[in-house]
Parts: C-alpha cells; structure tokens; sequence
C-alpha cells in the first residue's frame, strides 16, 4: 500500500467504523465498544507509519492524493500531510482510540449513535487538518459542528441543550462570513489571474489590494478566532465544555480548538500576508488579554471542568502570541504548545470525567484528600497539572518556553529600534505562566491534599483500563518534553515556509485599488 | 405542424394524459374503491423517462411554433418535476382512495410540463393555471378538518389575484412589445418606458405570488397546513421547482439591469430574513416548512442576479437539493392523522421509536439549513458564487447572515428528535410504499452529497 492510499485510509477509516456500527445488532453494546476501540487503534497504527515516512526534509505536500470532485468550478479532493499538519494528524489519531476506550463505561445511552458520532467528528477532523482545498476545507470544516452538536445534546448534562446551540449558533456564524470570503477570494483570484481554482497553494499566490486583504482577513479571522477561542469570543467554550460528556470535552479540547489556530497558521496569515503584517499586533495583543484573562477565570472557578476550560483559552493565547510572533522558534513552539495542549487538557478532561463517574460532582469543593483515597489517580492528575503548568521535561514547558522565546525574539528588535510595546506584551505573557502555576496548582492543592472527603464514599481506584489511557498520555507528555526535538524537526521546514509567506513582500505593492474588471459591488 | 414532431416532441406530456384519461376510465368502469396508484406511478415513471431520455438525447423539437418547443432544457424541468412527484404518489398510497386524487395531481404535473415548453405568454398562463386550479381542488380534499376549507379558499383567492397580476403584466407587455412571445419580456426590461416597466414589475410580482415571496407569501402557511400531508410535499417540492424553472425560461437572454436590482433582490433577502425568524417559533412542523419555503424561495430569486449560465444551473441544482430534502422529510414525518403529523411534539424522542425516519429528518433539515456536506449546501454555495461573480457581493454577504438565522429551528427539529424525551410507543413500520418513496429520495441525495460535481458538470 503506497502512503497516499494509506492517508486516504486513515480518512475513511471512522466512516468505514460507523458502516461496520451499523451492522452490529442493537443488543451488542460491547461488541460495538470493541469495534470502534479496533478502528480507532488502527487509524492510529496507520498514522503512525506515514509519521515515521514522512521525510523532514522534503518542503512542501507529501503523500498527495489529487481527484477533480466539482470538476467545473476547480474543485479538487485534494488531501496531503505537511509539517504543518504532520503533528496535528498524528495528534487527533492518537487521541481517537483513547476517547472510545474512556466512553466504555461513561455511555450507557444510545451507545450506537455515540461512536457513530465520534467516528464522524474523527472523519470531520482528520479531513480537516489533511484538506489541500479550500472548498473541500470548508465543507470537512462545517461538517464538524453536526456531531459535535448531537455529542453535547444528547449525552450532556443538564443545560446540554443550551450548551450546545450556543456552541453550533457562535461557529456557525464564523463560518457564514468565511464563506462569503471564501467566495470572494475565489472570484478575486480568477478575475486576476484567470485560474478557478480552489487549491491552497494558488490562493497563496493571489495578490490581494490591501483593502480586500484586510476584509476577508476579518472574515476568516473571525471564524477561527471564535473556535480558538480568542478572549472576547469564548463565552462559548466553558459552557459547551461543562456540558459537554467527557469524550466530547476531551475531543473539543484535544482537537477541535486546534482547528482555529490551525486555519491561523494555513490560511489566515500566509493568504492575507499584508491584512496579517496590519493587524499582527492586534491579534498579539488579544492573544496577551486571552492568556491573562483566561487564566484570571480559571483562578476562580469552582467547577473542575471550568478551571479546564479557562485554562484552555489562556494555553491557546500563547499558541496565537507564538504564530504571531512570526519569529520562527515561536512558530514551532506554537505548534508543539498545540499538541501539547491537545494531551494535557485532554488528559485532565478524562481525569475529571473518571471521577465524575464515581461521585457525580465536579464541584472542587465536594474533594478533598483525595491523594489519600486514590492514590493511583492523584499520581496521574499531579503528573498532568504539572505538564499543563509547564514544568520542564514535560511537553507544556516545551511549548510555552519556545512561545515565549520567540515572542521575546520578534520584540527584541523592535524594542532597540524604539518600540516598546512588543515587549511589554512579552513581559504581560510571561506573566500567564505564574497565574497558570496559581490556578492549577490550587485545583491540585484543594482536590487531592488537605482533609480526605469526597461525595461519595468509598471510592474505588482507577482501574486497568483506566490506567492503561492515562499512562499512554503520560508517556506522550513525556516523550513530546524530553525529545521535542525530533517532533520539531518535522514541523521545520513548513514553519519557515510560513514564515516566508507572510513576510513576503509581495511582487507589485499593495495597491488601494480594486482588481481590474471588477464591477460596484 | 408537422404531426411526428407533436408525438415525439410531447411525449412526456402525452403519457401524462392518457393516464389521466385511464384513470378516468378505470375510475367510471369499476364501482368498487380501488387502489389507483400502481397505475398512476407507471405513468409518472414513463413520462419522467420520457422526458430525461429527450434531455439526455439533446432532442430538440417544435410542434407548435411560436407557441410551444422542446429543448434540452425544458426536457430536464420535466424530468425534475415528473420525478419529484414519484414519492409524491408514494407516500400517498393509502390516504385518498379513488382516483380523485391522482387525477389532480397528473393535470397538474401536465400544467407544469407546458410551462417549460412555452414559447410564448399565452402558453405560459395556460401552463401556470392548468398547474394551480389542480392544486386548489387537492388543497379541499382534506376538507373533513374545518381549517382546510379555510386555508384552501384563502389560497384560490390569493392565487386569483396573482392570475389577474400576470394577466395584467402580460397585456402591458404586448402593449409595451407588440408580441405575446417569451422573449418580449427581455425586451420590456431592457425598453424602460413606464409601459415596459409597469409590465415587468407585475410579471414579476405574479411569479413572487406563486413562489411565496414576502410580502405575498401569506397564502403559504395556511394552505401547506390545510392541506394533508402529501398535498403539501407536493406544494413545496414540485410546484415551487416548476414555477422558479418557469422564471428561469422567462429571464433567458436577460441581463439584469441595475434598476431590477433593488426588486431582485430586496424582496427575496426581506423573504429570507422573514421567513427564517418567523419559522422559529412555529409549532405546527408544516407552519414551519411553509416559512422555510419562503426563505428558500428567497434564495432562489437569488440566484437571477447573476449571469446566465450560471444562473440555469444555480436554480437547477437547488431545486433538485431543496425538492429532495423537503420530500425526505415529509417523507419519514411519523405516521397518524394530519393534525397529529403536524405537531412538532409527535417528533420528540423520533429517534429512539425510529432512527431510520429520525435520521433521514435530521439530514433533510441540515440540508436545508445549508450545512456541509448535504447538498444543501452545495446549491447554497452555487446561488452566492454566481451572485458575487456577477459583483453584487454587499447583497451576497446580507443574504448569506440571513441564511444563518434559518439555522436555528432546523437545529430544533432535531434537538426534539434527538435530545427530548417522548412517548416510548414504538413507531408501527412504514409501509413498503413510503419506505420505498425515502430511497427514491434518499439515493439521489447520497449520489449528490459524495459527488455533487456529478450534476453540476452536466448542467
């Protein structure tokens, strides 16, 4: 099998997973537990192979698969794995199996709906990560929002409703705007240079007037922010993360965040280089509020989930500083903080759901000691708010360390030629750091020392399957701080493409002016 | 009049008459109540044949000239509204007995097929009427509940005026043109005297009535509710695709004028933006459908801002996505009395008592809420295309938010399937009819949901 089969494989894998669903006999939960179980391991497997065959070393799209699907209007199926995806990809595979296997005992509701619909979100997701084509792009892009919708509404909790129309009607309304942009950018590229196409690379070539630029920048911005989410945009979040059951939490934190900063880094800067080189500093600065305010939240929440879920937006601000840093360490680092964020919220989402389980409160209060009941349980937990606090060997330190570095980096400069400000926001980023050290360790503190208690008694501790999911996360938060370099070298070359296309001074200057041919709007 | 060209040329509608003239015969010969519908479905599925087979050969042909031609075109209306009408007469298998019904339903289809084979106005308004009085009669047969007989008239009254709207728009435009062809309409907008726009402007209005566009749209609601269930598929689907294809034919050769903009497209996006609020707070499901249409028929007219191929193509395709999710639905609606069906409290807890009926609903809403990757969306993303391609972007962006307030209550469709609890009695099994009429609309909607370049590469 060559590796292009094999990534269109990895694809269609959780589809081919929900035909096999359907098949299964109502009755047969277990069965259908094995089957996705089996399904997802496998895409793992496989993903797995094509990360050990990518080659480092070769710029650009590897593994292409290319098919006209509208062939009139240019449209291609058109999928591939880069440096940019490549962790990413490996990232959503790894986390698929780990979120069945955590639903064995969570889901006792319409078990057959449920997997179907974590398969279809793993099929939206990885579609969404390898597409090569803005249609195919937008339309994985969108897809996604059906069974999260269903995740959140049907195995919720009590306001799952509420939860998840707000969650569908915010990133629905991203997604109208981008795709007037998309339009848009679409008619531009042809009346300019004559090619229908909706291949990422020959939108990257289009050279925009600033004044388009900048509108479809919003457009696109606007939707990728709101998934992010970007601090004013998040109100979403807490609430659709609460509501959500665990596997739902686990896969909006681990994967579908990253989809917002990953149509930053692939579409929304290199597209719009100079609406980017504008208004980078308008997005560093609302990435600083988004670190600061975030974890300002997370330091008092009392709901656990809740505590994740700010502490989610303050981890993907230094994700949005280190793309707009544009500096190259911070790039990678985004990218590692990506991933890195993807294990560690989404390990401390299945360690909350576990508990949960078993006493049915998520309210810090309720816990205490629990280091003492559970001692197995408190080790996991301790070791993962350490790796979200960023304490080194793990894969957060990695992360926020390169971020930071390269925000300093990009602002050192500016800061001898006579600007200030950049470093301020560095200096205001770092300050994350403490506050992020603050709130976890006071969910750690409150949660597992001081007096034992707990709502329901006598607790049982993790079991093996349970241990088995957590010590895989673990020995990838490992893996990922002690050896980021072979992780990075994967993502190199693409980061400094990226780099290269949003700092491009394009060929003819931005001009003011409308494309030629273009009628009064 | 060359008589081979009349036989050839109008097969699709002549098969459509013998059948009505069989079942006329069938329904004076035998006193017994009989089923009709195995022969009424070989009619449509012969004439749909017919009609694709003179599509798919590029026939060409005119009997009637200056009155009625068949083009490659016209052949695929037909074929588009023949086949709609298919699950039409599937899911209706066991609600009228008698002939009445199917009777109806033939004249009306035959009114549609003329509609895209007119080549002048007299044709077209025999077409447009032979289409609706049918329609009018169906709207009463469900008359044993008070409100149809409500509903039904206040369509016929509304649908009159709408007659006596296009018969005065066409008087002007003979008066403005000195012709009765089709074509003279592209030749009263470009003329601009207040004759020739008084013409177009009510020629216009007439086809707004028809597709219920805001703020004629008041008839829409009452007669998709007073009607039973089949009858409003019928309405929403078929009748709705053959009056916008109808438009079409009409616009050919037409580039729209910037002083037609403000009609084409204020009216419509005033029609999604109502449309789409009003849906929200409807109880009755076919209330609701009744205020999507008017969204919908909002975004079709839509599409007549652009150029013209593309514009053929934009409508083709979305009526076809439209018509097939709309009779998806009516479709898999949950079995009982009409007033039953109606209620959007029937459809709670769907899901657990049949998810294949919940399941086919859920996608046929999301469809129609534009959402990837149910066609959809593809034929709301054709319409917008052409709408900027054609530099009317601040309309395209208006019209694309107003879009987005449509998809809160096809969401709520399926949160009351999906998320609510109802009555655990287990849903008897769909007779093999209706079952068959969801994989008559289910297999195209795959086909157009994997490959929607499929179709849009052969328009």
């Amino acid at each position: 099998m060559s590796e292009a089969v094999m990534l269109n494989w990895i694809l269609f894998l959780p589809m081919l997973g929900i035909g096999l669903l359907l098949l299964t006999p109502k009755p047969r939960e277990d069965l259908m537990r094995g089957i996705s179980f089996a399904v997802m391991a496998l895409q793992f497997l496989l993903t797995l192979c094509l990360y050990a065959q990518f080659d480092a070393d070769v710029k650009g799209l590897q593994f292409e698969t290319r098919l006209p699907w509208i062939a009139d209007w240019g449209v291609y199926y058109h999928v591939g794995l880069d440096g940019l995806n490549i962790l990413l990809v490996l990232l959503t595979a790894f986390l698929g199996p780990l979120v069945v296997a955590g639903a064995f005992s969570a889901i006792k509701k319409d078990v057959k709906l449920f997997y179907s619909m974590v398969f279809f979100i793993q099929f939206a997701m990885m579609g969404t990560f390898i597409a090569q084509d803005l249609f195919l792009f937008y339309v994985f892009w969108e897809t996604m929002l059906i069974p999260m919708f269903l995740i959140i509404g049907i195995w919720g909790g009590e306001r799952r409703i509420y939860a998840t129309l707000k969650f569908v009607l915010y990133t629905a309304f991203g997604s109208i705007l981008m795709l007037a942009a998309v339009i848009y950018l679409v008619y531009s590229l042809k009346t300019q240079s004559g090619i229908n196409s909706f291949a990422f690379t020959d939108l990257y070539a289009a050279r925009l007037p600033l004044n388009a630029q900048i509108l479809l920048f919003g457009a696109f911005a606007l939707s990728f922010a709101i998934k992010v989410p970007i601090v004013p945009l998040h109100t979403w979040l807490p609430d659709a993360h609460v509501e959500a059951p665990t596997a739902g939490s686990v896969i909006l934190a681990g994967v579908l965040l990253k989809m917002g900063t990953y149509g930053f880094i692939k579409l929304g800067f290199p597209l719009f280089p100079g609406a980017t080189a504008a208004y980078t500093p308008i997005v560093m600065v609302l990435a600083v509020i988004s670190i600061v305010y975030g974890a300002c939240l997370a330091l008092v929440q009392n709901d656990i989930k809740k505590i994740i879920a700010y502490s989610s937006i303050s981890h993907l601000g230094y994700v949005m500083l280190g793309l707009a840093s544009l500096d190259l360490i911070g790039i990678q680092g985004a990218i590692i903080q990506m991933v890195s964020h993807g294990l560690t919220a989404g390990g401390l989402f299945l360690m909350v759901g576990m508990i949960y389980e078993r006493c049915h409160s998520r309210d810090l209060a309720a816990y205490g000691g629990l280091a003492k009941l559970l001692p197995v349980y408190s080790v996991f937990f301790m070791i993962l708010t350490l790796a979200a606090v960023g304490l080194p060997t793990t894969s957060g330190f990695t992360g926020e360390f390169l971020v930071l570095m390269g925000a300093f980096n990009a602002a050192w400069p500016l800061y001898l030629a006579g600007s200030s400000w950049p470093l301020v926001l560095a200096c205001t980023a770092v300050l994350g750091v403490v506050l992020g050290a603050l709130y976890m360790l006071r969910l750690a503190q409150q949660f597992l020392y001081g007096e034992s208690r707990a709502p329901h008694q006598p607790l049982s501790d993790l079991n093996l399957r349970e241990k088995l999911i957590l010590a895989t996360i673990v020995a990838a938060v490992f893996a990922l701080g002690l050896f980021p370099d072979s992780f990075m070298h994967k993502t190199e070359l693409a980061a400094r493409e990226y780099q290269e296309r949003v700092m491009a001074q394009p060929a003819q200057a931005w001009v003011m002016n409308e494309p030629a041919g273009r009628n009064a709007p | 009049m060359n008589t081979q060209t009349v036989l050839t040329a109008m097969l699709p509608e002549h098969i459509l008459l013998l059948g009505i003239l069989l079942l006329l015969v069938l329904e004076i010969g035998s006193r017994r109540e009989r089923e009709f519908l195995p022969v009424t479905l070989v009619v449509a599925f012969a004439a749909a044949f017919a009609a694709a087979r003179l599509y798919l050969g590029d026939y060409a042909g005119t009997p009637f000239p200056g009155q009625f031609s068949v083009d490659p075109t016209g052949s695929l209306a037909k074929a588009v509204v023949i086949g709609m009408t298919i699950p039409v007469l599937l899911m209706s298998g066991g609600e009228f007995r008698g002939p009445r019904f199917s009777i109806l339903l033939l004249s009306s289809v035959y009114g549609a097929c003329l509609l895209f084979s007119s080549d002048s106005f007299l044709t077209l308004f025999l077409g447009i009427e032979l289409m609706s009085l049918p329609v009018y009669a169906l709207v009463l047969l469900a008359m044993n509940r008070p409100e149809s007989v409500e509903g039904a008239l206040k369509y016929l009254i509304v649908g009159g005026a709408g007659t006596a709207t296009l018969l005065l728009g066409i008087s002007f435009t003979f008066g403005a043109t000195g012709s009765f062809e089709l074509a003279a309409f592209a030749q009263a907008i470009t003329l601009g005297d207040p004759l020739a726009r008084a013409a177009v402007v009510l020629v216009l209005l007439a086809f707004y009535l028809k597709a219920a566009v805001v703020p004629f749209h008041g008839w829409a609601p009452d007669a998709y509710e007073a009607a039973s269930v089949p009858v409003t598929a019928y309405m929403a689907t078929v009748i709705k695709a053959a009056v916008l294809l109808a438009a079409v034919r009409l616009f050919v050769g037409v580039t729209v004028p910037p002083s037609l903009v403000a009609l084409l497209a204020a009216l419509p996006l005033v029609s999604i933006v109502w449309g789409n609020l009003t849906a929200m707070k409807q109880e009755s499901f076919r209330r609701m459908i009744a205020y999507s249409s008017i969204a919908h028929a909002g975004y079709l007219f839509f599409a007549f801002l652009g150029a013209e191929p593309g514009r053929y193509e934009a409508v083709v395709f979305y009526v076809i996505a439209y018509g097939l999710m709309n009779l998806l639905a009516f479709v898999c609606l949950p079995t009982g009395t009409d007033t039953v069906r109606d209620q959007m409290d029937n459809l709670k807890g769907l899901f657990h008592r049949s998810p294949y009926a919940a399941i086919l609903i859920a996608a046929a809403m999301l469809s129609l809420a534009g959402i990837p990757p149910f066609p959809g969306f593809v034929a709301k993303f054709l319409i917008f295309r052409n709408v900027i391609d054609a530099g009317y972007t601040g309309w395209a962006v208006a019209g694309l938010i107003g879009s987005y307030l449509g998809i809160y209550f096809y969401l709520r469709v399926i949160q009351y399937m999906f998320m609510s609890e109802g009555e655990a009695t287990a849903e008897a099994p769909p007779r093999a009819a209706v079952f068959a009429a969801s994989l008559v609309c289910l297999l195209p909607v795959i086909l157009l949901t994997v490959f929607p370049g499929w179709l849009i590469d052969r328009l």
